[in-house]
């Protein structure tokens, strides 16, 4: 339950976000063409143009910070802008009241509510449940105090408790939809990620398996090719000779070696080799003191799509990838990507995506793109 | 551990969402309606509301039959019956005299709402679009009957038709936007994936690796200081129990016959062969070898397999190379209760407990006790000797650990450990019964 309060479509399922993003732009054209109808078709009840130009103007700045906001170049999209975004559509529905006070004879012609309703939808992929349904009742709560200014004036005499009712019932309604949607995409996802995460670890027992007995022919035979064959030999032998005695010393020393090379590579090493080996771009990995070995698995995933990606279709022709400590103590890990653009550069566009994703996992993320060199500086929190 | 939801999933997962905040919104709207009639009927002294109210009440009960079972029938039951609301709260709402001049008003447009909210059976955009133009078109009509049963005017409802078109563009959006191609191109799954594979690989092969370097150095070592003279016999021995440690008794029995055979592949310069078909280690037939190399599962101290029951073969011919005497209590047979290979496992674990006790404890004694009882096999190894502290052993030597570690854990067992400088050692090792 607390993982479904606390995350956003964004966390649980960034590309989803990055897909969905253009509906946060498709909201707020569709709230401001509402705000500027509405507005042309009650003109005959404004007093204050300037108030009602005001509220379109506010309705407008309300959009545009939704929609910036929502790029995937912006990611992750704070819960201080979603709060931003309601307080100025807040600001336009008063501003809207200002304008037709006293004259404002039906409510149901006023865009406040649903203007408000309209962006908290629109932005339900970059909210949790819980943030987008408060917004809509606090929203709800601050048009009610209107309501008791506008009741005296309209052509209903219906209780104030019933223009409430009706007048709150766009934002509700639609920050309702908006939190059904956060909370059921994080349901779903949590349920898929639970049931890869039993799929994976039913997988691992499966993998070891198979990669143990890969590993007999793969590094390990290499030494063992040398090692073991030797020590068979003196098993069989009468006398150790000098040069047995010479080579048993090499041999200690190239075993020593194997050993610390190993403790000190890590997987990324090994996704470098595999990126070496199966597209052919050179992939140097600079981590002396073993950080990559730090990160989080999701991290750890989105910098594996990242090198992938880029390694792949000729995006690149050779990859570094850098890790330094950044901060007084060295309490920040910072990793460089710097690649030397192949035949089919990635585009801006192709590159926010893994800069998004790579944000969704806690890393600060930053691109850099020209004809020569893609750069990704990722940036995290060492415990 | 895994970043969103893959391709496959994507666009169901997304489409109940959209379904999931329709019906969200629609009890929002249902609710308000509720709440306006209650309103009325108390403070408005409208009592004609009431009705109303239990008509709205009848909606939200079958809207929720329809999202917990969002069947066909159930759908179109939601349907056929808001229809029937629909149509009488227009004529309640536009009888003569109302304050409504046209149905384009808000007190109808919240059940209309609630009716294009559906969701519905099935899923996808072009469904969900179908249910809500079902909902939106009979909700019209329900309004249009009312409205010409009690004489008012009919308008079409703005704020129904803006409902109606959120939902067609959200969905029509959702069903644009959602191919898989860019969760295919971000390769997310498949990197999470790949990076679960690339942390396997590292240990096992770090694993190996200490493994091989920390059996194989001391002999490597020992080589290097013995300079040029005869085989130590305890050297000898020691060689040949730790490669049938390491890489198995097969490899062990194979590749020495090959340096038997072939004494330039493999063997250091200046190795001699016997050239006379015996193996090594004991002074077999050719023809023994070649059983060897027929069968891999035989042992290579020239016992003979006849008798395959589990046991603690190796270990007690471990302790034995090495000199160690050891003092069983229990039973041996309850490794008959494991698999071939765990017992395989355990038996090569319970031998390199065996062999750091000779090397590392001081002492010519150890204890072994064997158990059975909660599903799990026990193997105590106890000795009396020096005893160590685990943070001082180097770190060189975590091959022992994990050669230990890695073949119980493998198994699903645990092994637990108890050392006291002076006092000795005792490794406890629990295995689960069966296995393979």
């Amino acid at each position: 339950m607390s993982g479904r309060m606390r995350l956003t479509q964004q966390e649980a399922d960034p590309v989803g976000a990055i897909t969905a993003y253009p509906i946060v732009t498709i909201g707020a054209v569709l709230a401001f063409s509402l705000a500027v109808a509405m507005t042309w078709v009650h003109w005959g009840e404004v007093g204050s143009p300037i108030a009602a130009v005001l509220a379109l103007l506010l309705v407008a700045a309300a959009g545009i910070i939704a929609a910036v906001s929502a790029t995937p170049a912006r990611a992750p999209f704070p819960v201080e802008r979603l709060w931003l975004v309601v307080t100025l559509s807040v600001g336009a529905a008063i501003a809207e009241y200002v304008s037709s006070i006293g004259n404002n004879r039906f409510l149901y012609d006023d865009f406040g509510p649903a203007v408000i309703g309209l962006l908290i939808l629109s932005l339900a992929p970059f909210c949790t449940w819980v943030s987008a349904a408060m917004a809509g009742v606090l929203s709800a709560a601050v048009l009610s105090i209107l309501v008791f200014g506008a009741a005296a004036y309209t052509a209903s005499d219906a209780p104030v408790a019933a223009l409430i009712a009706v007048n709150s019932a766009p934002v509700l309604s639609m920050s309702a939809a908006a939190a059904g949607y956060s909370y059921g995409i994080i349901s779903e996802t949590l349920a898929w990620q639970r049931e890869a995460n039993r799929a994976a670890l039913h997988r691992d027992a499966e993998l070891r398996a198979g990669i143990a007995r890969s590993v007999q022919q793969g590094r390990v035979s290499v030494l063992g090719r040398e090692v073991l064959p030797f020590l068979a030999g003196v098993m069989t032998a009468d006398r150790i000779s000098v040069a047995d005695a010479d080579r048993a010393r090499e041999l200690a020393e190239a075993l020593r070696r194997a050993l610390r090379a190993g403790i000190e590579s890590t997987w990324l090493d090994d996704l470098a080799a595999n990126v070496r080996l199966s597209r052919g771009i050179d992939t140097i990995i600079d981590d002396p003191t073993g950080a990559a070995a730090d990160l989080s698995a999701d991290q750890r995933s989105a910098l594996t799509a990242l090198i992938s990606w880029l390694g792949d279709a000729e995006r690149s022709q050779l990859i570094r990838v850098a890790f330094t400590n950044e901060g007084e103590d060295g309490e920040r890990g910072a990793i460089t990507l710097v690649t030397d653009v192949g035949a089919a550069a990635p585009t801006r566009r192709e590159l926010d995506r893994f800069v998004a994703v790579a944000r969704a996992v806690a890393l600060r993320a930053d691109s850099a793109l020209t004809r020569e060199n893609v750069t990704v500086e990722l940036s995290y929190d060492i415990d | 551990m895994t970043l969103g939801l893959p391709g496959h999933l994507a666009r169901e997962s997304s489409s109940r969402a959209l379904a999931n905040a329709g019906h969200w919104a629609a009890f929002a709207c249902l609710g308000i309606a509720a709440i306006l009639g209650i309103v009325m009927a108390t403070i408005g002294g409208e009592t004609r509301s009431w009705p109303a109210v239990a008509l709205v009440g009848i909606m939200v009960v079958l809207l929720a039959f329809v999202v917990r079972f969002p069947s066909v029938t159930l759908t179109v039951a939601y349907l056929v019956v808001g229809t029937g609301v629909v149509c009488v709260l227009t004529v309640l709402v536009m009888e003569p005299g109302s304050v409504f001049t046209t149905t384009n008003n808000s007190v109808l447009a919240l059940p209309r709402i609630a009716l294009i909210l559906v969701g519905g059976a099935g899923s996808g955009s072009v469904i969900a679009v179908v249910w809500a133009t079902l909902g939106f078109g009979l909700g019209e009509a329900a309004m249009f009957l009312g409205v010409a049963l009690v004489g008012g005017t009919y308008a079409p409802s703005t704020a129904t038709t803006l409902a109606f078109a959120l939902v067609v563009i959200a969905r029509v959006f959702d069903g644009v936007t959602r191919r898989p191609d860019m969760r295919r191109e971000t390769g997310l799954h498949r990197a999470s994936q790949q990076t679960r594979e690339l942390a396997i690989r590292h240990d096992i092969e770090l694993r190996a690796t200490a493994r091989l370097h920390d059996t194989a150095l001391s002999h490597l070592v020992a080589i290097a200081a013995a300079g040029s003279g005869p085989v130590d016999e305890r050297l000898r021995l020691g060689i040949r129990q730790d490669l049938g440690l390491i890489v198995g008794r097969d490899w062990a029995s194979d590749h020495a016959a090959e340096a038997v055979t072939r004494p330039a592949t493999g063997a250091p310069r200046g190795r001699r062969s016997r050239g006379d078909g015996r193996p090594p280690w004991g002074g077999r037939s050719t023809q023994a070898t070649d059983a060897v190399r027929a069968d891999s599962s035989r042992r290579i101290d020239g016992t003979t397999p006849d008798d395959e029951a589990p046991s603690l073969t190796n270990a007690f011919s471990a302790a034995a190379n090495a000199g160690l005497e050891v003092r069983v209590t229990g039973d041996v047979a309850v490794l008959g209760t494991l698999g071939p290979a765990r017992a395989a496992a355990l038996d090569a674990a319970v031998a390199q407990c065996l062999i750091n006790v000779a090397r590392h404890a001081g002492v010519d004694q150890a204890e072994l006790a064997i158990g059975l009882g909660g599903g799990e096999v026990t193997v105590a190894v106890m000795d009396s000797g020096a005893g160590f502290d685990e943070r001082e052993v180097p770190p060189d030597r975590i091959g022992l650990r994990t050669s230990i570690r890695a073949r119980i854990e493998q198994e699903r067992g645990t092994v637990r450990l108890w050392s006291t400088k002076g006092i000795g050692t005792t490794i406890v090792l629990t295995v689960p019964e069966g296995g393979e």
